[in-house]
């Protein structure tokens, strides 16, 4: 009979997430064990491509002189298309490519792997090519521990910090999420496509570290959803992001709707000739605070995407940062919980009230409403049409007809997409209650 | 009774650089280990080494051999890019006294496969190479029964007695996995390292292949007596043959005969 | 959506070269299974144009023919599978299945 393994902490999952947690509980001088089902942290691990690390300031401080990054976001884009037309609203600013940044172009098979490495450095225990296959639990149902699928795989922990990722069935089999919606889900798809470093410069117009970070609205083939380009140092990361039920409704496969994209008039000329290196995918917990689970059980927490912290609020795409945030205020409640001598779901509970202080569930409460209309059918079939057919009126010289008023041109467009004044005024003030 | 696994230790990145993620040993040295702990079992009183040629990056894959049970392990500090002949002779310093050595039949960089070749040239051993199957069983009776892969799908039995240098393909075993509690208790084991070889292998010669003139007569009979000369396959030794069958009996025919084939 | 012709050729990749640019390390155990005789009777098969992977694949008698082999492990046929029982969803053994390089 094998010695059973005990630890303070398991943390299970050495993504964003389950490293900040790791880092953290290390730190506290607690024993804890970092599960990882990949070869190496980030070898499952796909996302859009840009990371916000401003949250590492406090984990990490000068964090950007070693991660692995691929550029800096120093320009931002945000495009709607219809088949023939392309609106491109873009800032640029310098600041954003000096210290202290704010975006970063990374693949996360080296950001997952930089941060894994330094919870271990910190003394964590990573343990790779191990996957979490249950929990254990004693005679009243308290988590103290997970099974793995190596031999005499029990792993018994005081507390166990579940950051197994969007699936995460340690949540589910902990009974922490109700129901489970595909609706409540988006599919990532993308293709990583390399082009030679000065070529990717010149069409994006930057140089150096600086790189560009673009959002598409209505270049995923009447698939509700959004497309996405972004600068690594030699590859673009193009990609869609689709809506579940509206994808498996309609016939087009996510690869064509890729293929779509790069092919759109707007599109084609950024990414044409190049050599595509990867093809990925990812599921995204899209809904927000709609679908979030119970954080906390008898000695247990979850965190990142197994909490469905990914923040998808159309002109804020974000996830990295907040499982990151969600990681490390896991530790520091579970340290805590360890310190006090009470890891049941009441002497956790300082987790949730770091969530609900700190912009983790703040970001989440404001933009609460903001995935249902990104993702609304209005918003994604008729506004872009209308966006563009305005634009192309307005600049469109139609001598010898005199101008028309914008107001008139607006409301024509608005007919034309088929929209009722009503929704527009629902829309706009839903828009200004969600983003003001 | 000793066994030695020998285990070439590669690192190969996304683009061929130095990175520990996509470092490690191939499938087929993974095979290797496996087939000699089943072959333990058969032998009273034995002990499996693991010798492997590398840096000191390799000792985690040499941590991961004692985690899933063999008995020590050894690690040859030794520079990547070394012919076989300087890698053979290296570990062959290590191997006198063993009664079987078990190689992979290819390393991540896919190599020649001709360690094992030089390594029984300099132990005096026999060799079986090349392996898709060892028979666990005769290890109890000996001669050990091994199946090597030949061309054209065709198999060679070999009896082989000891001392050998054997070398296994990756299909011929999945290494187990280790038990949590050993790999975790082997993360803190120092693995000993002798000095090896290290430096650049001489520059062969390279020249471009250049297959051999072969006159053939001028075409005569059908395109199908064109295809079989070309292909040497001749007209009358039952190789190659014409029929006619609807779609799903086309299918059996084929299987049987890749089956006859030995695949 | 269709582009306007750009004049220049995209040299478009077959489904099977675009996912050859991934790695999986393949384990013989399958961590996903399909229940046949289930999905004989399924109408919307949306694993069928869901799956980035293109894993499932309708056969002339009706059933889902399904392959692990190249998966993504990305969660998204179970999520649309309406189908109870007709998925069995695990993740591969630890160390196998889809290893990203740049993503």
């Amino acid at each position: 009979m094998p010695e059973q393994t005990t630890v303070d902490a398991i943390v299970v999952g050495a993504g964003p997430a389950g490293s900040a947690a790791a880092t953290v509980l290390a730190r506290h001088g607690y024993s804890v064990i970092l599960l990882e089902r990949g070869s190496f942290p980030g070898s499952k691990n796909m996302y859009g491509g840009v990371v916000y690390p401003r949250i590492l300031d406090q984990l990490h401080p000068e964090w950007w002189l070693e991660a692995p990054i691929q550029r800096w976001v120093t320009r931002r884009s945000t495009m709607v298309l219809t088949d023939t037309q392309a609106v491109t609203v873009d800032f640029r600013s310098t600041d954003w490519g000096a210290p202290p940044y704010n975006g970063a172009t990374a693949y996360r098979p080296d950001w997952d792997h930089w941060l894994a490495g330094k919870a271990e450095a910190d003394g964590a225990l990573l343990v790779c090519s191990t996957t979490a296959t249950g929990l254990l639990r004693d005679g009243s149902g308290r988590v103290v521990g997970v099974t793995t699928d190596r031999p005499d795989g029990d792993l018994h922990a005081r507390v166990v910090i579940a950051c197994d990722g969007v699936n995460s069935f340690l949540a589910k089999e902990a009974g922490l999420y109700g129901e489970v919606d595909a609706a409540n889900y988006t599919l990532g798809v993308k293709e990583t496509i390399a082009l030679p470093k000065d070529v990717i410069d010149e069409r994006f117009a930057v140089r150096g570290r600086d790189g560009v970070d673009i959002e598409i609205l209505g270049g995923t083939s009447g698939v509700n959803g959004g497309g996405f380009i972004y600068t690594n140092l030699d590859t673009l990361s193009v990609g869609v992001v689709l809506k579940l039920p509206k994808l498996g409704a309609q016939k087009l496969r996510p690869e064509q709707i890729i293929a779509n994209l790069k092919a759109h008039p707007a599109i084609a000329p950024l990414v044409e000739g190049g050599e595509i290196k990867e093809y990925s995918a990812h599921v995204i917990p899209e809904a927000g605070l709609s679908m979030m689970p119970t954080m906390t059980a008898d000695g247990m927490l979850v965190a990142g995407d197994a909490a469905a912290m990914c923040l998808a609020a159309g002109i804020w795409l974000e996830g990295v940062n907040f499982a990151m945030a969600s990681g490390m205020y896991a530790g520091e409640a579970a340290a805590e919980a360890l310190e006090a001598g009470d890891t049941s779901a009441g002497g956790l509970a300082g987790y949730e009230r770091r969530l609900n202080d700190t912009f983790v569930l703040r970001d989440h409460r404001k933009l609460h409403r903001a995935p249902a209309l990104v993702l609304s059918d209005r918003v994604q079939h008729r506004y872009p049409a209308m966006i563009a057919n305005t634009v192309e009126r307005m600049f469109r010289v139609d001598n010898p007809s005199p101008k028309p008023g914008l107001r008139r041109i607006l409301n024509e467009e608005r007919k034309r997409a088929g929209v009722r004044i009503r929704d527009l005024a629902k829309d706009t003030l839903d828009g200004l209650r969600t983003f003001g | 009774m000793r066994i030695a696994v020998c285990w070439k230790w590669v690192s190969l990145d996304r683009d061929h650089d130095v990175d520990e993620r996509w470092a490690g040993v191939s499938a087929a040295d993974e095979a290797a280990l496996e087939i000699a702990l089943l072959l333990r079992d058969a032998f009273d009183d034995c002990d499996v080494e693991v010798i492997c040629l590398g840096p000191k990056d390799a000792d985690d894959v040499l941590r991961s051999a004692l985690a899933v049970g063999a008995t020590s392990a050894r690690r040859i500090d030794a520079s990547a890019e070394l012919d076989g002949h300087t890698v053979s002779a290296a570990l062959a310093d290590h191997l006198h006294g063993a009664d079987l050595v078990v190689c992979g039949d290819y390393s991540i960089d896919r190599g020649t496969g001709s360690v094992p070749v030089f390594l029984a040239a300099e132990l005096g051993a026999a060799q079986a190479l090349g392996l898709i199957d060892v028979d666990l069983a005769s290890a109890a009776t000996m001669p050990l029964r091994v199946v090597r892969r030949l061309d054209g799908g065709r198999r060679e039995l070999l009896d082989v007695s000891l001392p050998a240098v054997l070398s296994v393909e990756g299909s011929v075993a999945r290494l187990r996995r280790a038990p949590l509690a050993a790999s975790l208790a082997s993360r803190s084991i120092a693995i000993a390292a002798v000095p090896g070889p290290h430096g650049r292998p001489a520059e062969a010669e390279v020249h471009p292949y250049r297959p051999r003139a072969r006159t053939l007569p001028a075409p005569t009979g059908g395109p199908l007596t064109r295809v079989r000369e070309i292909l040497d396959i001749g007209g009358d030794d039952g190789h190659a043959e014409t029929v006619t069958l609807d779609p799903p009996a086309a299918a059996g025919r084929i299987l049987d005969q890749l089956r006859e084939w030995g695949y | 959506m269709s582009g306007a012709p750009t004049g220049e050729r995209w040299p478009e990749l077959s489904f099977e070269d675009l996912i050859a640019t991934t790695r999986f390390d393949i384990h013989e155990r399958a961590h996903i299974t399909v229940d046949d005789a289930i999905c004989a009777d399924c109408s919307t098969r949306e694993c069928v144009v869901a799956c980035p992977a293109n894993l499932f694949v309708p056969t002339s008698d009706g059933g889902i023919l399904f392959n692990y082999e190249q998966c993504f492990e990305c969660g998204t046929c179970y999520l649309l599978c309406n189908k109870e029982g007709a998925i069995t969803w695990t993740y591969p053994e630890g160390g196998h299945g889809v290893v990203f390089k740049r993503t």
